[in-house]
């Protein structure tokens, strides 16, 4: 876990080359939004499913269920706090109890190797995760919406 | 001479910066990483806590490497020592996964290592720096044997996928070459008086000479092919012995086509502070280190105890804890002082009592997201095939690395690859994947670097650090800004309480930054001992 040195990194995907190893373990599919390994901070897939998958979904797990170890990844399926919009729309953009923030300015971003997503990519992640694992919250959210919370503060000048 | 900034001539600096723009970018030499703190270890030997007040106790939170170099001390020093772990075994991070081993990460999926006799993969740490004096000084009185870690293999590949038609490069090659026009380059430019404003006349000769000696230029001053080049770059045909001794020069490629393939910025990966030579691993693995704490600390450690409330009054610490065999089963330990070195994403979620610094500092600091993938080799392809003897190849391709055991040359049967070490975004969507998932695609990415791999794979294990139970993450993440919102407060005493661990150090992601603030935190707390005097 030492730091390392790292290169650029780009996209090098191939959907047959990725069937090809995987058919080594006989499993039967890649995951729905595979293209998403990208070469930037950003991620490029803008539906909410894609994000969740290939984001979210390593902490808070595939069907939502969260997680517990020494200490727990909260279960999104079934949490009635998300029927407050703006309380999930601010846990992605300024993190929450070792959560971080996906909206850090970008040279805070750097420097914590943080993933930024942008206002539209949030509200689609938000209202993915209120119509699914067993939510129905019916009000899907806008980039504007989202947009109008706060955001974490840019770095003040040295 | 020396070019320094006071002289007349040439700044170092702005030589180096006219370097940089020449060869087409001015941030070669500054750190690669964008994280690297250079930071030497302020480890200055055993630490001295003489006078312990009879009867003190202190209860450590953690059996990492921070939590156990706080044991240790604090016992040999007369307090009454109690250490609490999740885990049914010692070390945290300092961790090594070898044949039969099994290891469920949260979510509940298993994987069970099927790793030849020897072979291992540490999904934590896996190199020390030499001058990280006190995790080496641990490993040292802790009887652990010690080998050579190889940060750089000239021989070893820098890779890029969108360049020189995805073939990976020698080390060596991209160094010699991109060293040598450069020299060139700017062996040109002093000798056709474009740097007189910058070099004195009397330093001009020197500047050229240094030159050529650095880029092995020729007597003209031209990088180009023949036999000093290729005693460094490689050869076409290498000298031997007999009649067919004569060896044939290789011929360097282009400045163009190094410069566009981006593998210059490989080549400075060894010119960190963390990462020159010479660095060192355990001999069998980094979690030797973190056993042989465990032994050594055997009948002080309580394993299986998760910690869910941490509460101090004016008299003592009291944590409660869960013995995860047997859920539900509350216990109690009490101590006069708590050395806590629980990573920040599980502490943040523990009723913890303490004031609002510490515990909005503790909330500040999001854990790396990072994965390791080991691979397992039917034969050691890279060394019969490819003479690569430890060290890392760097690729543009998510899986970063590919690291080649630094132990067992030459031995034959099967080997182990760090196959992948991924970070940032890419690491999430690792995360996201099942573990064979993980494997699969480490495959997939190092077959284009090491054709071999489909046909000679074995099997496999993926450690993804969000996923693992007693960590959540692989380490603290601190920006400029968070560091200075929270770290003191971080750092400072609670009353009674006080925090250890890498994330509580300038050295994220060491165990060095463990070792010495474990130190630093029982300094203090010692102090405090002190001046509180003996135990009515």
């Amino acid at each position: 876990m030492s730091r390392c040195t790292t290169m650029p990194r780009f996209a090098g995907f191939t959907i047959a080359g990725a069937l090809a190893a995987l058919a080594l373990f006989g499993m039967a599919a890649v995951r729905a939004d595979d293209s998403a390994f990208t070469s930037k901070a950003g991620l490029d897939a803008q539906s909410g499913s894609a994000i969740y998958g290939n984001i979210c979904q390593g902490c808070h797990m595939p069907q939502g269920q969260g997680a517990v170890g020494a200490g727990h990844y909260p279960a999104l399926a079934g949490d009635p706090k998300l029927i407050s919009w703006e309380y999930a729309a601010l846990t992605v953009l300024g993190g929450r109890n070792g959560m971080p923030s996906f909206a850090l300015p970008p040279n805070q971003a750097d420097e914590t190797r943080a993933v930024h997503l942008s206002d539209a990519q949030i509200a689609e992640v938000v209202n993915y995760v209120r119509q699914h694992f067993g939510n129905h919250y019916k009000q899907r959210i806008t980039a504007d919406q989202v947009a109008a919370l706060p955001h974490p503060a840019p770095e003040p000048a040295p | 001479m020396e070019f320094d900034s006071t002289s007349s001539g040439v700044s170092r600096r702005s030589l180096l910066r006219m370097i940089g723009t020449v060869a087409g970018s001015a941030t070669m030499y500054q750190a690669m990483s964008s994280l690297g703190f250079a930071a030497d270890s302020p480890y200055q030997g055993p630490i001295d806590l003489k006078g312990a007040p009879r009867g003190s106790s202190v209860l450590v939170l953690g059996a990492g490497v921070a939590g156990m170099t706080a044991a240790i001390e604090l016992r040999d020093a007369g307090y009454q020592v109690q250490v609490l772990e999740y885990n049914s075994r010692a070390g945290g991070r300092n961790w090594t996964l070898r044949g039969g081993d099994r290891y469920t990460e949260l979510g509940g999926l298993t994987q069970e290592c099927r790793f030849d006799k020897d072979l291992y993969i540490n999904p934590g740490p896996w190199r020390i720096p030499y001058h990280h004096r006190g995790i080496l000084s641990y490993a040292k009185r802790l009887g652990v044997p010690l080998e050579p870690f190889f940060q750089v293999n000239y021989n070893a590949y820098l890779h890029s996928s969108k360049a020189f038609g995805g073939k990976p490069q020698r080390f060596r090659e991209i160094k010699a070459d991109y060293q040598g026009h450069v020299a060139e380059l700017l062996a040109k430019a002093t000798r056709q008086n474009e740097l007189d404003a910058a070099v004195s006349t009397e330093d001009r000769e020197k500047l050229l000479e240094s030159l050529r000696h650095w880029g092995a230029l020729d007597k003209d001053l031209r990088y180009t092919a023949n036999d000093a080049v290729s005693a460094r770059r490689g050869w076409k045909k290498k000298p031997s012995g007999g009649l067919s001794a004569r060896p044939i020069p290789s011929e360097p490629m282009g400045l163009e086509h190094i410069l566009s393939s981006g593998l210059w910025e490989g080549v400075s990966a060894g010119d960190e502070y963390d990462m020159q030579t010479s660095l060192f691993q355990p001999v069998g693995g980094m979690g030797r280190i973190g056993e042989a704490f465990g032994r050594e600390l055997a009948s002080l450690i309580r394993y299986n105890a998760k910690v869910v409330d941490i509460h101090q009054d004016e008299k003592q610490v009291t944590v409660t804890y869960e013995d995860s065999q047997s859920p539900g089963a509350m216990q109690k330990a009490t101590a006069d002082w708590c050395v806590c070195t629980i990573p920040l994403p599980i502490l943040a979620q523990i009723p913890l009592k303490v004031g609002t610094p510490l515990a909005s500092a503790i909330a500040a600091v999001p854990y790396a997201s990072a994965v390791k993938v080991g691979l397992q080799f039917k034969r050691r392809f890279w060394e019969e095939d490819e003479h690569i003897y430890g060290g890392i190849t760097y690729t543009d391709l998510p899986i970063t690395n590919i690291g080649y055991p630094n132990t067992g040359y030459f031995r034959g049967g099967k080997g182990v690859l760090l196959g992948a070490y991924i970070w940032g975004l890419n690491a999430m969507e690792f995360t996201s994947m099942a573990p064979e998932e993980r494997i699969a695609k480490a495959l997939e990415y190092g077959s284009q670097i090491h054709p071999q791999y489909p046909t000679e794979f074995d099997n496999g294990m993926a450690v993804a650090w969000h996923r693992s139970p007693f960590t959540m993450g692989c380490f603290g993440m601190w920006s400029t800004a968070s560091r200075a919102a929270h770290y003191d407060d971080l750092c400072r005493f609670d009353n009674r309480i006080v925090l250890a661990g890498e994330h509580a150090s300038f050295l994220g992601g060491w165990q060095e930054g463990g070792v010495t603030s474990a130190l630093d935190a029982i300094g203090r707390l010692h102090e405090r001992a002190v001046a509180q005097g003996e135990k009515a």
